[in-house]
């Protein structure tokens, strides 16, 4: 084995050296390395985007048209928010909402959605690159939340200040081996296609719609 | 009126609250003469000691197997464990062979249609035709 090769893997151990040394840790203390990029939006604001596909917006919706878009939406803090960027019915309607204990919310994660509560286990259709088991990824797409009485529509998206939805990488699992037999007719000849694959699987660890309080100025 | 023990209120969701990586132990089988241990062996000098370093949480245990092809055991918090042989690997496959027991969950192999597996109760009830405004006929 050359040498190269040896310091190759060397430098290799970036990924795994993520993962913090004291397992126990709360959870909270590593939000700030939190690899989200995979999940969030291009730079490219979710406000432009809504301007440039929707060509109308009704008054119920809750898209923030008027907002400026935010400058780093990856490590954006919750501002307090602006009565003016938001309907007014939000105001009175989401004090009500937050008040019911249980919530439901359907995050979209590369354009599929999810309706998950707090507590569940998702498993993604995809391996998500990057990621190692005990990151915590901030969803900050969702096209609905609500609870018992009351949901929240977004248009398309309800807008990322008004909930907080965090989610813990439990790790990556596997199918069972698939074998797929290709055959032609009149003939004897059989090939065996192999294929597995990898799935990350997420936690919901988090669920939570935005106080009034933040809200008004 | 008998004593009866409490009933489990709740199960345990890893990660809610904590998170705890499912893997608690690593073992590496290496022969010091055969060849398809070449790669095992340079992972065991070169690449382990930075990976045991990087994840305190997991117990690391290493072993000759003499004249066996060299193999990786993990050992889960459920009990049960998964080996893979990892004959003629270069270094960098075993350390991915690694990673993979690492992120796994030690449960079996399942295939799975939903995407999402909650225990939670329905958050909006189930529907009633008795309750609200009805249907007029």
């Amino acid at each position: 084995m050359s040498r190269s090769l040896l310091r190759s893997v060397l430098e290799l151990r970036t990924p795994v050296s993520r993962l913090s040394p004291t397992p126990l840790l709360p959870i909270r203390a590593r939000l700030m390395h939190q690899t989200s990029q995979i999940i969030e939006p291009s730079p490219v604001a979710p406000e432009s985007i809504i301007n440039n596909t929707a060509v109308k917006q009704p008054p119920q919706q809750t898209s923030t048209s008027t907002t400026p878009p935010p400058s780093n939406p990856v490590h954006q803090q919750p501002s307090p928010l602006s009565p003016a960027s938001l309907d007014p019915s939000i105001g009175t309607l989401l004090p009500l909402l937050a008040a019911q204990p249980a919530h439901y919310i359907t995050i979209h994660i590369h354009g599929r959605p999810y309706l998950v509560t707090a507590g569940d286990q998702l498993r993604l259709p995809f391996k998500m690159p990057g990621v190692v088991p005990g990151d915590v990824l901030r969803l900050n797409r969702a096209s609905t939340l609500g609870s018992r009485d009351f949901t929240l529509r977004g248009a398309p998206y309800v807008d990322e200040r008004l909930f907080e939805c965090r989610a813990v990488v439990l790790g990556t699992e596997a199918e069972p081996m698939r074998v797929m037999i290709k055959k032609k007719r009149r003939c004897r000849r059989k090939r065996h296609v192999f294929s597995k694959h990898k799935y990350t699987v997420l936690r919901i660890s988090e669920v939570k719609v935005a106080k009034l309080g933040e809200m008004e100025v | 009126m008998t004593v009866v023990a409490l009933k489990q209120i709740s199960t345990a969701r890893n990660g809610v609250g904590a998170f705890i990586l499912q893997c608690k132990k690593m073992d590496f089988h290496y022969c010091d003469w055969a060849g398809s241990s070449k790669g095992m062996n340079g992972f065991i000098k070169s690449v382990l000691p930075r990976f045991a370093a990087a994840h305190p949480q997991i117990e690391f245990q290493v072993s000759p197997r003499p004249s066996k092809h060299p193999v990786i055991v993990g050992h889960y918090i459920n009990g049960k464990k998964k080996t893979i042989c990892v004959r003629n690997l270069d270094p960098l496959q075993v350390l991915k062979k690694a990673e993979l027991l690492r992120e796994a969950s030690g449960e079996k192999l399942k295939r799975t249609t939903k995407p999402v597996t909650s225990s939670n109760p329905s958050v909006r009830g189930i529907w009633s035709p008795f309750h609200g405004e009805g249907l007029k006929v």
